[in-house]
């Protein structure tokens, strides 16, 4: 009995290790959404290309689309743009981008100017590929942040009636697509 | 060129460990005296080739060698040169060659203090040293090469310093910081050259003590620089966070602390020596594991390096081997050790019996406030954050029968204490710490019955115990001036270590209790008051630094009738390569209060926001601190850490 009671501390590490080792291959930043299973928040804002559109949860409802917070200032976004289109093109997914607009520093001299934004957006679109239906434009975050975005890129599966399904953090590539992504929008997709 | 020669240096070093891992240890089981006598020469050759590699990468920082991609992102070639220097190891891949320098480096220096050490044991302790400098070595050498090029393309200027690493308490608090770490090796050492050996006697905790002594002195200034850094640095007046890589780095210290009390009992007593040996391992791994927490990334942090799964699967097959081939060691040879020291239940093992359980409790709390929202994740049941409050509330309930016990212990003797001599002395100290505590309190504050009273009455019951103790003990020398002499130097240390715990509390307690902060929005000539202080915004005006621009705001301070206090200048740096903006607070410190101002963001109509706090006893957190590491220096001193030959301290009862 007394020489078991030797063993606790290694086996209590030996315990630990395990846990740390799953720790390595997941992501610490990765957190369980709260507004999966909720209606979109509510929000009226402008189209990025043509601003006198204005989108709300009700005229973006009807079928089931991937909502994608990006900006061209994300390197990862502008790399999976590829992999969009191609979801687009060949398999039809409905994808509508969420443009996150960096804060300015007045300090540095920077200034919001929409003009160049789309110009900058366009050639993006032109070099990379362009996966968006249309993109909204999120000026002030407000949206990005009720939807709990952290950075980008970020995707929500949103079903035909405006409730979100799904929520991932960081890029879309072929393998998060076929795992974890597919599925949910193939079944709110089939949905009427 | 001079990279080249650091990485071959660093090979070179990694060779000699290797060497000195393995003829030791095997000389040491085929009796071959020339085997043993290898690892004193291996040790200082293995920091000699460290010390040249590291040297190498300091002056690939110092001239600006872009080439070098571990220089090219973290300096720049118009940051300061102490701070090009400091980059040297702010980065993990030259943080990791600092801290396989500071291993050789202490190394070799029980190689050289070892004089009085059997040949045996002393081959045994530098073989495992240079096993564990084999590890470190290789992660360096193999996974996070600090001098790998980026030839033929490179760029022409550096990604700079990350701006909160620029500044002074960089250049020395991760250097004292991985020297209590790393100190802890030589205590693991020691204690797996003993399992080896088989033997566990008093003598090798007798030689273990400086040593822990040693790292543990550095590892308190590390951690309380790291928190008077944070403080100044952050600005937002917070002293401790309970941040996973702060929690990695106070878990060894809180073990340590509790080794440091056990091996008084191994040492004169000859008992608790399983509890001994567990924790020598214990402080050493929970070491490392602070080294994989914040070199993985499985924990979100501050202080995090870029996460690197194949680094952080590296460091945890280290981690197995070191710690989980330790803890089997000590399972299969130490369950047949038996201490024969009979005591009391009211004696000095009781009373250190006690100081254990509370440390080693307060260790599995940060452990498991630390570890559980990983376990919990990786369990599949969702993220959670276990913060501040958690901790706060488990170190209240702590530190109360704590602070009881530590004011009680050091009078109880060894093996048997009676009660009734103790009563007049303690029921003094009692009065006397009763009156001290309400006295501070109506001086500075309202007499109130909250967590600073606790704190008041808590740290003047541990401080006037200690001194008065320590008057009683010198006393017994016939007078007190010929007892100032006798005494060992080493009842000194504990008796201001305490004393530094004493003051820590009283400042925690304080501070918590009595800090006020306001956030007001100033335009030049606006006026604030707050905790009897007026604050007068004078004049803000642009920076221009060497490698950033920002603000500064010129304040001036008096009190609310009028007295002229200090005049204060905080500024806002807005560091250009980096793009990072970093408050730089104004502090005028006194024992009895800090005034902090921040500069925040210019806001419309030519009006800043402010921040202002009045922190009253904050300087005592750090005061305590610096006792308790001073503490630590004098018992170093202690003439019979220098005595050679195993008669030593067998008087000293």
């Amino acid at each position: 009995m007394r020489k078991v009671l030797f063993y606790i501390p290694l086996l209590a590490f030996l315990g630990l290790s395990l846990f740390l080792l799953s720790g390595l291959f997941s992501d610490p930043r990765e957190r369980d959404s709260a507004i999966i299973g909720k209606p979109l928040p509510q929000f009226a804002l402008p189209d990025l290309m043509s601003p006198e559109q204005i989108w709300t949860p009700e005229n973006l409802k009807g079928e089931a689309y991937l909502l994608n917070v990006w900006g061209i200032w994300c390197p990862t976004c502008n790399a999976e743009l590829g992999y969009m289109s191609q979801l687009r093109n060949e398999q039809g997914v409905r994808i509508i981008g969420l443009y996150y607009v960096l804060p300015e520093d007045p300090m540095f001299g920077e200034v919001f100017d929409l003009a160049k934004l789309q110009a900058d957006v366009q050639s993006r679109l032109q070099a990379f590929g362009d996966p968006y239906q249309f993109n909204i434009l999120d000026r002030q975050r407000r949206l990005s942040l009720d939807l709990g975005v952290s950075g980008a890129p970020e995707h929500f599966i949103v079903d035909a009636n405006g409730i979100v399904r799904a929520h991932h953090i960081g890029d879309i590539n072929p393998q998060v697509w076929r795992s974890k992504l597919a599925p949910i929008y193939q079944q709110w997709a089939a949905k009427p | 060129m001079i990279p080249e020669f650091g990485q071959l240096t660093l090979t070179f070093a990694f060779a000699l460990s290797v060497l000195l891992g393995v003829i030791p240890l095997i000389g040491s089981y085929t009796a071959n005296e020339r085997a043993l006598l290898v690892a004193k020469p291996l040790s200082v050759g293995l920091f000699v080739f460290t010390l040249l590699a590291f040297l190498a990468l300091s002056w690939a920082f110092y001239h600006d060698d872009f080439t070098v991609i571990n220089v090219a992102s973290n300096s720049s070639s118009i940051l300061p040169w102490y701070f090009k220097l400091t980059a040297t190891w702010g980065s993990h891949e030259g943080s990791m060659l600092l801290w396989v320098m500071i291993l050789a480096a202490w190394t070799a220096l029980v190689a050289q203090y070892s004089k009085g050490l059997p040949l045996l044991m002393q081959g045994r302790i530098l073989g495992i040293m240079g096993l564990i400098n084999v590890g470190f070595i290789a992660f360096s050498l193999f996974m996070s090469n600090p001098f790998e090029r980026s030839l033929p393309f490179y760029p022409v200027e550096g990604s700079d310093l990350n701006p909160l690493l620029q500044d002074y308490g960089m250049i020395i608090h991760p250097p004292l910081l991985y020297m209590g770490y790393v100190g802890f090796a030589v205590s693991f050492a020691f204690a797996i050259a003993a399992l080896l050996g088989g033997k566990f006697d008093s003598t090798w905790a007798r030689w273990a003590r400086p040593w822990t002594l040693a790292a543990w002195l550095f590892l308190t200034l590390g951690i309380m620089l790291g928190s008077w850094w944070a403080y100044k640095e952050l600005g937002w007046g917070g002293w401790w966070f309970w941040d996973p890589v702060e929690n990695a780095s106070f878990m060894p210290w809180l073990v340590g602390t509790a080794l440091i009390h056990s091996l008084a009992v191994t040492e004169k007593r000859g008992t608790f020596k399983s509890w001994t040996v567990l924790l020598a391992l214990g402080a050493f791994s929970l070491s490392l594991m602070g080294a994989f927490l914040v070199r993985s990334g499985v924990l979100v942090s501050v202080h995090s390096f870029a996460a690197d799964p194949e680094r952080g699967v590296f460091l945890l097959i280290f981690l197995l081997l070191v710690i989980g081939g330790s803890l089997l060691l000590y399972a299969s040879r130490m369950h047949s050790v038996r201490s024969q020291a009979r005591y009391e239940l009211f004696s000095r093992e009781v009373m250190l019996w006690g100081n254990n359980v509370f440390l080693l409790t307060a260790t599995l709390v940060v452990l498991l406030g630390t570890l559980f929202p990983l376990v919990h994740k990786e369990l599949g049941l969702g993220s959670i954050s276990i913060g501040e409050p958690f901790f706060n509330q488990m170190f209240y309930y702590l530190n109360i029968p704590f602070a009881l016990l530590l004011g009680l212990g050091p009078w109880v003797r060894w093996k048997q204490q009676k009660a009734a001599p103790l009563l007049k002395p303690l029921s003094l100290v009692a009065i006397f710490a009763l009156i001290l505590a309400l006295g501070t309190m109506a001086a500075t504050q309202s007499i109130a019955a909250n967590l600073a009273l606790l704190g008041l009455l808590l740290g003047a019951w541990v401080g006037v115990s200690a001194l008065f103790e320590i008057y009683q003990r010198l006393q017994q020398f016939g007078s007190v001036t010929a007892g100032v002499a006798k005494l060992q130097a080493s009842h000194y240390g504990m008796t201001v270590a305490h004393i530094g715990f004493a003051v820590m509390i009283v400042g925690i307690a304080m501070t918590l209790t009595y800090s006020e902060e306001r956030d007001v929005r100033m335009a030049i000539g606006d006026r604030v008051v707050l905790a009897g202080y007026e604050f007068e915004l004078q004049d803000v005006y642009k920076l221009n630094g060497p490698n950033y621009g920002g603000e500064a705001a010129e304040l001036d301070v008096r009190t609310v009738d009028g007295r002229y206090v200090t005049h204060l200048h905080a500024e806002k740096r807005e560091y250009n390569i980096q793009r990072m903006v970093m408050t730089e607070a104004a502090i005028h410190a006194r024992l009895s209060r800090d005034l902090y101002v921040s500069l925040g963001e210019a806001l419309p109509g030519n009006a800043w926001a402010i921040r202002v706090y009045v922190k009253p006893f904050v300087r005592w957190i750090w005061l305590g601190g610096l006792l308790m590491a001073i503490g630590a220096l004098i018992s170093l001193l202690d003439k019979r850490y220098r005595r050679t030959g195993t008669q030593a301290g067998a008087q000293h009862a």
